[in-house]
């Protein structure tokens, strides 16, 4: 037990969970948006995907790891206009159409990447760059505090300026208002002149951007290297994450750090002697036993309304 | 509206077709010669296993002559078969296949062309199952490579540059698998022959793709337990232990090939911290069972387990391996591996071990 706590109050542990959480983020506020839209973008984990190669691809050749950077961010909108056209105007389901897009980004990124390295699992043998670290002024010196904050890959900085870009987007701002109209009811939306399609594509090209620059720091940030089928579930921990959020900005945060959290926590425990098959599992329990609480949670909250109502009525 | 949707139905007309013709590759003219097929259940690229026995049939073709050829089945086991099938039909003269994924599969269909010899390679068909004659498998004793690495590891974290105080070492596995601990037995034991009262933390992945997991346990070892050598038995995910041990300024054995060698290039940061690496080697194994196949001094319908001794395992003496090393402390290590395959030093296995038996060695030597 006193393992466990010495684990946890290390500020190596809370600096871990920002490195881990950092992916997740960007693709969560990814899911957020399109989900205010009312379309589910299961296919962040192939735009990721896609991303992650083409940063590297992009950093290699240009030599400029901001070049590989814009690559990725291009690619991961590339992508997303390929989904939204074909979910949103030629009408195909756009789970499917996510699916689709998962499978495809999984085999033909190998195929891709044989076709530039003649290797098919890494990308090892292009000299691609890495997106640098920084280290923050004034809060690096605060011990503790600027152990953890201070000295992350400037990706994860920039996911918490998604974070805060996602809210004023959806809250402060026309689009993000017609956003959330087109989601809550389209025909309502329609009505008043915002057409669904129109903004549903919109938050689509987002979340492209979003998942767009996950995947760049998949490759050029987190490791330096694209390796196959890298994402490995993070787009769709991200959509558990948005959730577990209830379509708030900061809930999905949260719930994103949750995940960060199980994940780091899943890692360290293994140094004690627990069967690893249970501490792999922490971060998909964590998943499921969120879901079950909030979905309690907010049945409770819709009877109580209800009976309220009710007694009103009485 | 209307015109988009024909435009992008040309480009993905055009895609189509130039991926069709892609997929028509050159047929190679057929020959007299010996001619070798190797199935692999996996797909070329993982810088160590798979690779490795593609090496192997490059070495057939070059030493043997023969007409080779590789296809990778991927990863879904329900396609296995129709290869398999198709390839047992065709003039091969004999039909390598690995690993373990596809051993069902071997079960009922080696039977049914009995006038084919098949050969397999890091796993076993269940003998008793059927007449298995025409077909030999070929086994690793990673316990004894691993023994080496451990020795090298318990080496490096008493005298290494950046090693800490702490007698203590890493090794990450990318999953609880008799395979995988026959390894980390292999490494406990070989750590424990240099230092006795060694700690070996040990760490399971749970994949063998996600580079990044590897890396964040990585860290987590040197972070909070004082690794500061960290073997990586996990594939891809082991990749990523490569990448902590740069990161942290520490050092990392690599697996299955030379990895010092394959990241010299392209991250010599990275190369520079894998002391060595404990290789499995699946080109030697395949090219010594053909090789003895056409002399006629294989034994077929039977297992065949590899070490040291057949060159089946063996780690590398790079120059990392050199600079790293004392000579005297070099000199110790030859003299192990000589002593393993005289014989006088026997390894443990964790073959034929359930995991409860396992988990006791691992709790013992827990830092």
């Amino acid at each position: 037990m006193k393992q466990i706590v010495n684990i946890i109050f290390s500020t190596q542990f809370f600096y871990s969970i920002l490195r881990i959480s950092t992916p997740i983020m960007f693709a969560s506020m990814g899911a957020l948006i399109t989900s205010r839209a009312g379309v589910i973008n299961i296919g962040l984990e192939g735009i990721m995907l896609f991303a992650a190669l083409s940063g590297v691809i992009f950093s290699a050749v240009t030599g400029s790891a901001w070049m590989g950077f814009l690559g990725a961010v291009a690619t991961g909108v590339l992508i997303a206009i390929l989904m939204s056209y074909v979910a949103l105007i030629l009408k195909s389901h756009i789970t499917l159409t996510g699916i689709a897009i998962n499978m495809f980004a999984s085999g033909s990124t190998v195929f891709i990447l044989y076709l530039v390295t003649g290797d098919k699992g890494i990308s090892s043998s292009l000299a691609s760059k890495v997106m640098p670290t920084v280290a923050l002024p004034l809060i690096g010196k605060i011990p503790v505090v600027g152990e953890i904050l201070s000295g992350h890959n400037i990706l994860t900085y920039l996911s918490f300026l998604a974070v805060l870009f996602t809210y004023i987007l959806l809250n402060k701002t026309v689009i993000g208002l017609r956003i959330r109209a087109v989601g809550e009811n389209e025909q309502a939306a329609l009505s008043v002149g915002a057409k669904p399609v129109k903004y549903q594509f919109i938050a689509m090209l987002i979340s492209g951007v979003l998942a767009g620059m996950g995947g760049a720091y998949m490759s050029m940030g987190y490791v330096s290297w694209f390796s196959r089928d890298m994402v490995a579930g993070r787009g769709f921990i991200a959509l558990a994450a948005q959730q577990l959020g209830q379509g708030t900005t900061l809930g999905t945060m949260c719930a994103t750090f949750v995940f960060g959290m199980a994940d780091a926590l899943a890692n360290n425990l293994q140094a004690l002697q627990m069967p690893s098959e249970f501490v792999q599992s922490i971060p998909y329990l964590t998943t499921i036993i969120g879901l079950v609480v909030f979905s309690i949670a907010k049945q409770r909250k819709e009877l109580k309304r209800i009976r309220e109502n009710n007694q009103k009525a009485v | 509206m209307k015109k988009m949707n024909k435009i992008v139905a040309l480009i993905m007309l055009v895609a189509l077709t130039l991926g069709a013709a892609g997929c028509g590759a050159k047929q190679e003219e057929k020959k007299d010669g010996l001619k070798v097929v190797l199935l692999i259940t996996s797909n070329l690229g993982d810088k160590g296993f798979y690779d490795s026995a593609n090496d192997g049939m490059k070495l057939i073709e070059k030493e043997l002559g023969a007409e080779v050829k590789t296809i990778e089945m991927g990863q879904d086991p329900s396609k296995y078969e129709p290869y398999f099938r198709d390839v047992a039909e065709q003039d091969w003269d004999y039909i390598i296949v690995g690993s373990s994924p596809a051993v069902e599969i071997a079960e009922t269909l080696i039977p049914e062309y009995p006038d084919k010899k098949f050969i397999m390679f890091d796993t076993e068909v269940d003998w008793s199952k059927g007449d298995f004659s025409n077909l030999y498998c070929v086994q690793y004793k990673q316990n004894e490579g691993s023994f080496l690495a451990g020795a090298v590891a318990a080496i490096m974290t008493t005298e290494g540059k950046n090693a800490n105080p702490e007698k203590v070492i890493g090794c990450i596995g990318g999953g609880d698998l008799p395979i995988i601990n026959d390894f980390m037995i292999g490494y406990i034991r070989g750590a424990q022959y240099v230092e006795p009262d060694i700690k070996v933390a040990v760490a399971y992945a749970g994949t063998f793709v996600d580079s990044t997991k590897g890396k964040e346990l990585a860290l987590s070892q040197m972070n909070q337990q004082n690794v500061d050598i960290c073997f990586q038995i996990a594939s891809q995910t082991g990749i990523g232990v490569l990448d902590a041990a740069k990161e942290k300024g520490l050092y990392a054995i690599g697996v299955d090939g030379d990895q010092a060698a394959a990241f010299k290039d392209s991250d010599p940061g990275m190369a520079e911290v894998i002391v060595t690496s404990m290789m499995k080697r699946v080109d030697q194994s395949l090219l010594r069972a053909v090789k003895m196949a056409e002399e006629g001094s294989l034994t077929w319908g039977k297992t065949e387990v590899i070490g040291l001794k057949e060159l089946g395992v063996g780690i590398i003496y790079g120059e990392n391996f050199e600079r790293e090393l004392s000579e005297e402390k070099q000199n110790m290590i030859k003299d192990i591996e000589q002593q393993i395959i005289d014989g006088k030093i026997q390894v443990d296995s964790a073959l034929g071990m359930d995991t409860a038996e396992f988990e006791v060695i691992r709790n013992e030597v827990a830092p």
